[in-house]
C-alpha cells in the first residue's frame, strides 16, 4: 500500500535518514528505535508534515504529496505532542478537527460520542480540557486520530502517559482496528508492540536495520542469549566480557541475561530471545552513551 | 464552510472581544468623542452651523448671485434688529455702543465697553450678535472669493493651477460655512485610526496561536491539510469585515448626533478650508472615506496575518507591527484619509499609495501561502 | 546574579527589540537633524553668554548696548560703501532691502547683518523683561485656568491657592534675578519645546514601548516557551519571578540609558549649549507661548535637564514594574501589551472624568501617564492644571508605593498559584 522509495532527509549537512526503502501493507507495524534515531522524522514524512530531501513516498503507486487531500482523508495521525485549546471541551475540540477532516457536523457528533466512549471519556465529554490529566489528553488524541475512520493510522508514541489499564485497553483497540487497515506505531517501549505488531522496523545509523516479523527478528539472536547466576564480585568483569542485556538480583546472587556468540559454558542457561534483547543488543552503544 | 465558522469563532474569542471593547472605549474617548461632543465647537462655530443649515434650506446646494443678494438682505434685516436691540439697552447707549457698528468696533481698552461686550457675547450670550458676525464673515468671503482663489493659485504647481482654473470656470467657490465638513474630516480621520488599531488587535494572534500550541501537526494531517491556511486568511478577512462594519456602524451612530445630514447633498467644493481634485458631494465623500477605511483595514489585516504566520513569538509579533502602525497613523492616515482628494497632495499619490499597499499586502500573503505549502512542520 | 543575567539575556538577544531600538535611535537622530536648520543662529546667544556672562546685569547690558552701537556704526559703514545710504536700524535696512540688491553685499557682510540683527533682538528682549514680568498677574491667570477647566467649589479654591503660592515664588524670583540669564529666545526658536516636548516626548514613547515589550517578554517567557514546569520547580523555584522583576528593571534602565545617551548625545552635538549650562531654566527668554517657563525651583538648565532625565527614568522603572504585575496576572504577552496600553491611556484620561468641583480632579491627575506626557512642564509652575509645587515628587512617590504593594501582592499570588 505504502512504499517508501530511496528517501533521505537532511537538515543542512546533518543527515537524519539515508536511503530508506520500505513497504507497508495492511496490519500493524512497529517502528522501534531509540530516541533521536529519526523515528519522528520518518513518521512526519508519512504524515506529509515534512517533505523528503530525496526520494518519494508512494501510496498505491501515487506520491502522497501529489495526492494531497486524497491521501490525508485516509490518514489518522497522533503526534508525539499535540496542541489543544485549553478552554475547549473534548467534544468541541473533536468537532473542530472533524470539520478539518471534512466530516459533516451531524455525522461527527455521532462519531465523537462513539469514540469518546471507546476511549472512556464520555463522562467528561463537555468538560474543559484545561484540567485533564496527561492520560486523558492522550486518549483525546487517540480519539481524534480515529475520527475519520482512517485507512492509515500513524501513532507516534501513543502510549505515553497511559497507565497499565489504559495501555491494555489501547492494545485491544488497536488489534481490533488493525484488521483492515495499516497501523504504524512508533515507540521505544518494546512491550507495546511485541505482541501485536505484524512486523517491526528498526532504524540504525539513518538506515533500516530490520523489517521483519517479531519471530524472525528474534531468530537472529537464536541460541545466543543466555541467563546465568553470578556473584556480585564477578559482575564488573562479566560486563566487560559479554554484552549484558539485563541484570536482576536473585537470592544474593545476580541473575544476568547476556549475549554470547561462541560456545557457551555449561552453567549458562540458554533462553529464547525476545524483541527487547534484539533492541538492547543492536542499540547497545547508543544506550550506553545515553546512560 | 464549517471550518471557516470554526476559525472565525476562534478569532473572536471572548478575551479578544473584551479587549476590543475596552480598547475601543478608550480610543473613542481619546480620539472620537471630541468631534461628537463638541460639535459645533463653541462660537462662532455654532452660529456658522446654524447659518449653514439655513443657507442650504434656502439656496440649495449652490449659491448664485440672487441667493447672495438674499443672504445680504437677511443680514441687513438682522443688522437692523441688532441696532434696535442695542438701542433698547440703555447701558450700551451710555457706553457709546448704541449701534452695531460701534459695538463691533468697540475699544478693548475701554473698561466699560469691554465689560459690556463680554456680557452679551460670552456671559448671556446673544445669538443674534454672534450670527451677525458670522454672516458678515461669509459675505466678505463671498465677495472676495475670486481674489482668495487667485491667492492660492500663486503657490500652485501646473496641475494644481489647471484644477483651480477648472473650479473658477465652473464657478465653484467655497462660500458655505465649513464647520460640518471640517468636523466630518476630523471625525473620520480618528475613526480610521481606531479601526486600524482594532483590526490589528483582533488579527495578530490568528496564526501564531495555533502554531505555538502545536496544533499544526493535527491540522495539516487532516483532510483539509495545509489549505487551512487559506481558510484562515479568509476567516481573517471576514472577521476584518465584521470588525470594520460594526465599528463603522457604531461610530456613524455617534456621528448622527451631530445632525449634519442636511449638508450631505452639498458638493464639497462649496465648503471652505481646502480644495479638492474632484467634486463629490459631502455624501459621496463619506462613501469614499468609508471605502478607504475598508481598504486600509484589509491591508492591515493582511499584514497582521502575514506577520502572524512568520514571527516566532508574541513579543516579536507586536514589535514588528509597531513601526508599521506608527508610521501609518502618523503619516499614512493623515495623507490617505485627511487629504484623500486634497489638491495639496499630488493627484496620483493617494490612489497609488492605496494600490501599492493593497498589492504589497496581497503579494505578501500569497508568498507566505506558497511557503506554507512546502514548509517542513518540524516543531 | 547569574540568573538575573540569564533573564536579561532573553530580552537583549531578542532580534525584534534590537531592531526596534536601532530604528528608534535612527528616528531620533533624524528628528534632531531635520529640525536643526536654525542651529547656527543659536550660537549668537552663546557668544553673548561668553562675552557678557550668562547672568544679565545692568552693567553687562550697558556694555552690550555700547557694543551694539559699534555694530550699528559698522552697518552704516557697509551700506554707505555699497549704496550710499544710511539707516536708522538694522530692521529698517532689512525691511527696505530690495531683492535684487542682496548681491551687493559679500557673504561676510551678510553674516554680520544676521549676527547684528539677532543681537538686537536679544537686546530688545532683555530690555523688555521687567515690563513684561511686571504685567504678569497670576491671580488672573488662575482665574482663566479655572474657567478653562470649568472648575468650581473646592477644586477652584485649591488651584487658586496654589497659584497664590506660585505668585510669591514669582515675586521672589524677580527679586533674585534668577530669570535674568541668557537663553535661546523662546518665541522664534522654541528650543525648550523641541528638546523637552518633542525629543523627550519621542524618547519617552519609544522607551515605553521597548520597556513594556522587554518586561512582558522576560516575565512571560517560561509560560510562552512551555518551560514553566521545569523552571518553577527548580531550587530557585518561584523566586525566579523576583529575578525576572530585577532583570526587567535592569533592562528598563539599560534601554532608557541607551536611548538617552544616543539621543541627547546627538542633540547636544547639534545644538550648542556650551555657555548656557548654567543659565536658568526660568530664564525670561525661555518664553515660547503665552507664559514664560517658570520653575518652582531655582534650577540651572543643566540641573533641570538632569532632574528631568532622572524623573523620566523613575517613571520608566515604575512602568516596567506595572507591566510586570500585569504579566503575572495574565501570563500572556499579547494581552499584557494591550492591557498596559489601555492602562496608560486610561490613567491619562482619568482626571477628565472627575467632577470639576471636587479635588478628585487633582487626585486623579497625580498619575504617571499624565506626568510623562508633559515633559516640558516638569517642575514648572506656570500654567496647567497640575502645576502643584511637588507634583512630580508626589506622583512618583505615591506610585512607587502603589507599585511596590502591587508587586508584593503579585509575588504572593504567584507563590500560591497553580502552574500547569
Amino acid at each position: 500500500m505504502i512504499i517508501i522509495k530511496d528517501v533521505s532527509k537532511q537538515y543542512g549537512s546533518f543527515s537524519v535518514l539515508n536511503n530508506i526503502n520500505l513497504e507497508f501493507i495492511n496490519g500493524v507495524y512497529g517502528l522501534l528505535a531509540p530516541n533521536g534515531a529519526g523515528k519522528t522524522t520518518l513518521i512526519k514524512m508519512l504524515a506529509t508534515l515534512i517533505s523528503p530531501s530525496k526520494g518519494e513516498i508512494l501510496y498505491c503507486g501515487e506520491n502522497i504529496l501529489d495526492m494531497d487531500e486524497g491521501y490525508r482523508t485516509l490518514l489518522g495521525y497522533l503526534p508525539q505532542q499535540f496542541g489543544y485549546y485549553k478552554n475547549y471541551s473534548p467534544k468541541q475540540y473533536l468537532l473542530y478537527l472533524a470539520a478539518l477532516k471534512g466530516i459533516g457536523k451531524k455525522e461527527a457528533v455521532n462519531i465523537i460520542t462513539e469514540l469518546l466512549d471507546k476511549v472512556a471519556l464520555s463522562d467528561v465529554m463537555n468538560k474543559k480540557m484545561k484540567k485533564f490529566s496527561g492520560g486523558m489528553i492522550q486518549r483525546v488524541g487517540i480519539a481524534q486520530a480515529l475520527l475519520n475512520d482512517p485507512k492509515i493510522l500513524i501513532l507516534d508514541e501513543p502510549t505515553a502517559g497511559l497507565d497499565p489499564k489504559e495501555r491494555a485497553r489501547f492494545r485491544h483497540l488497536l488489534s481490533e482496528l488493525a484488521r483492515d487497515r495499516l497501523v504504524i506505531i512508533s515507540t521505544h517501549i518494546v512491550s507495546d508492540i511485541e505482541s501485536i505488531a505484524n512486523e517491526v522496523i528498526m532504524i540504525k545509523n539513518q538506515q533500516i536495520l530490520y523489517k521483519d516479523s517479531v519471530e524472525k527478528i528474534c531468530a537472529s539472536l537464536e541460541g545466543q542469549v543466555y541467563e546465568a547466576s553470578i556473584r556480585y564480585e564477578q559482575l564488573d568483569e562479566f560486563r566487560t566480557r559479554y554484552v549484558v542485556l539485563s541484570e536482576k538480583q536473585e537470592r544474593g546472587n545476580m541473575r544476568v541475561r547476556f549475549i554470547h556468540k561462541e560456545k557457551p559454558e555449561t552453567e549458562w542457561q540458554p533462553v529464547t530471545p525476545h524483541l527487547e534483547d534484539v533492541f538492547l543488543y543492536e542499540y547497545r552503544d547508543e544506550i550506553e552513551v545515553e546512560v | 464552510m464549517q471550518i471557516l465558522l470554526h476559525e472565525i469563532k476562534k478569532i473572536f474569542s471572548w478575551k479578544i472581544l473584551l479587549l476590543l471593547l475596552f480598547v475601543n472605549g478608550i480610543l473613542s474617548f481619546l480620539l472620537i468623542e471630541f468631534d461628537i461632543k463638541y460639535f459645533p465647537n463653541g462660537r462662532p462655530a455654532l452660529d456658522s452651523y446654524r447659518i449653514g443649515v439655513e443657507m442650504i434650506e434656502k439656496y440649495g446646494t449652490h449659491m448664485d448671485e440672487d441667493d447672495f443678494a438674499d443672504f445680504k438682505k437677511t443680514y441687513e434685516v438682522q443688522l437692523e434688529e441688532a441696532n434696535h436691540y442695542l438701542q433698547t439697552r440703555k447701558e450700551f447707549v451710555d457706553a457709546g455702543m448704541g449701534t452695531y457698528e460701534d459695538f463691533r468696533n468697540y475699544d478693548r481698552n475701554n473698561k466699560e465697553q469691554d465689560v459690556l461686550y463680554d456680557k452679551v457675547m460670552f456671559k448671556e450670550p446673544v445669538d443674534m450678535l454672534w450670527e451677525l458676525e458670522e454672516r458678515s464673515r461669509l459675505i466678505e468671503n463671498y465677495k472676495s472669493k475670486e481674489i482668495s482663489l487667485e491667492h492660492y493659485m500663486k503657490d500652485a504647481n501646473a496641475k494644481q493651477k489647471l484644477r483651480f482654473n477648472e473650479l473658477i470656470e465652473a464657478g465653484h467657490y467655497p462660500v458655505y460655512p465649513e464647520v460640518a465638513f471640517a468636523n466630518f474630516k476630523s471625525f473620520i480621520y480618528h475613526v480610521a485610526i481606531t479601526i486600524i488599531f482594532s483590526v490589528v488587535l483582533v488579527l495578530l494572534p490568528i496564526f501564531i496561536q495555533d502554531r505555538s500550541r502545536r496544533l499544526l501537526d493535527l491540522q495539516y494531517t487532516a483532510k483539509k491539510g495545509r489549505n487551512l491556511y487559506k481558510t484562515k486568511v479568509a476567516a481573517g478577512l471576514i472577521s476584518t469585515f465584521i470588525v470594520i462594519t460594526t465599528l463603522l456602524i457604531t461610530y456613524f451612530g455617534f456621528y448622527s448626533l451631530n445632525h449634519t445630514s442636511m449638508f450631505f447633498s452639498v458638493p464639497i467644493h462649496m465648503f471652505g478650508g481646502d480644495f479638492y481634485w474632484y467634486d463629490p458631494t459631502f455624501f459621496q465623500y463619506i462613501v469614499l472615506t468609508v471605502v478607504a477605511i475598508y481598504i486600509l483595514g484589509f491591508v492591515f489585516a493582511l499584514l497582521a496575518m502575514s506577520f502572524s504566520s512568520i514571527m516566532s513569538n508574541t513579543i516579536a509579533l507586536i514589535g514588528i507591527q509597531i513601526p508599521f502602525v506608527i508610521i501609518m497613523i502618523k503619516y499614512g492616515v493623515f495623507y490617505m484619509m485627511r487629504h484623500i482628494i486634497s489638491i495639496w497632495v499630488p493627484k496620483w499619490v493617494v490612489p497609488t499609495s492605496y494600490s501599492v499597499m493593497l498589492v504589497v499586502s496581497v503579494v505578501f500573503i500569497v508568498l507566505l501561502w506558497k511557503r506554507e505549502k512546502k514548509r517542513d512542520i518540524v516543531l | 546574579m547569574r540568573i538575573i543575567f540569564h533573564e536579561c539575556k532573553k530580552a537583549f538577544t531578542s532580534p525584534i527589540l534590537v531592531v526596534l531600538i536601532l530604528l528608534f535611535m535612527a528616528y531620533n537622530m533624524f528628528l534632531i537633524f531635520s529640525n536643526s536648520y536654525f542651529k547656527e543662529e543659536l550660537k549668537v546667544v552663546n557668544e553673548l553668554a561668553e562675552t557678557y556672562g550668562v547672568k544679565m546685569t545692568d552693567e553687562s547690558l550697558h556694555q552690550f548696548q555700547q557694543d551694539l552701537q559699534k555694530d550699528f556704526a559698522k552697518l552704516n559703514e557697509i551700506t554707505r560703501k555699497h549704496t550710499a545710504q544710511e539707516f536708522s536700524s538694522i530692521d529698517e535696512f532689512l525691511n527696505t532691502l530690495r531683492y535684487e540688491d542682496r548681491d551687493l553685499y559679500t557673504e561676510k557682510e551678510w553674516a554680520f547683518f544676521t549676527q547684528y540683527q539677532l543681537k538686537e533682538m536679544y537686546f530688545n528682549l532683555a530690555k523688555s523683561i521687567d515690563s513684561e514680568y511686571d504685567r504678569m498677574d497670576w491671580k488672573r491667570m488662575a482665574k482663566s485656568e479655572i474657567e478653562m477647566y470649568g472648575l468650581s467649589g473646592s477644586a477652584a479654591k485649591i488651584l487658586q491657592n496654589e497659584y497664590d503660592k506660585f505668585s510669591q515664588r514669582f515675586e521672589e524670583m524677580k527679586e533674585n534675578r534668577e530669570h535674568k540669564t541668557w537663553f535661546f529666545a523662546g518665541k522664534p526658536y522654541k528650543v525648550h519645546s523641541f528638546l523637552f516636548r518633542t525629543v523627550f516626548g519621542h524618547l519617552i514613547f519609544e522607551a515605553l514601548i521597548l520597556i513594556v515589550l522587554a518586561t512582558a517578554l522576560i516575565t512571560n517567557y517560561e509560560f510562552e516557551n512551555r518551560t514553566n514546569l521545569v523552571t518553577y520547580s527548580t531550587k530557585r523555584g518561584r523566586r525566579l519571578m523576583k529575578d525576572k522583576l530585577a532583570a526587567s528593571l535592569l533592562m528598563a534602565t539599560a534601554i532608557t540609558a541607551f536611548l538617552f545617551v544616543i539621543t541627547l548625545g546627538t542633540y547636544f552635538s547639534v545644538f550648542d549649549y556650551s555657555y548656557l549650562w548654567e543659565s536658568s531654566i526660568s530664564s525670561a527668554l525661555n518664553w515660547e507661548y503665552n507664559l514664560p517657563y517658570v520653575s518652582w525651583w531655582n534650577l540651572s538648565f543643566l540641573a533641570f535637564l538632569l532632574l528631568s532625565i532622572l524623573l523620566v527614568y523613575m517613571c520608566m522603572i515604575l512602568f516596567s514594574a506595572i507591566t510586570f504585575v500585569i504579566s503575572i496576572f495574565v501570563k500572556n504577552s499579547y494581552f499584557t501589551f494591550f492591557l498596559f496600553t489601555a492602562f496608560f491611556a486610561m490613567a491619562y484620561m482619568m482626571n477628565g472624568f472627575m467632577p470639576q468641583s471636587s479635588m478628585l480632579i487633582f487626585i486623579a491627575g497625580f498619575n504617571l501617564s499624565l506626568l510623562v506626557m508633559n515633559p516640558h512642564m516638569f517642575f514648572m509652575g506656570s500654567g496647567g492644571l497640575m502645576m502643584f509645587k511637588f507634583y512630580e515628587m508626589i506622583t512618583v512617590g505615591v506610585w512607587m508605593m502603589i507599585v511596590s504593594v502591587l508587586c508584593i501582592f503579585s509575588f504572593k499570588k504567584f507563590n500560591k498559584q497553580e502552574i500547569y
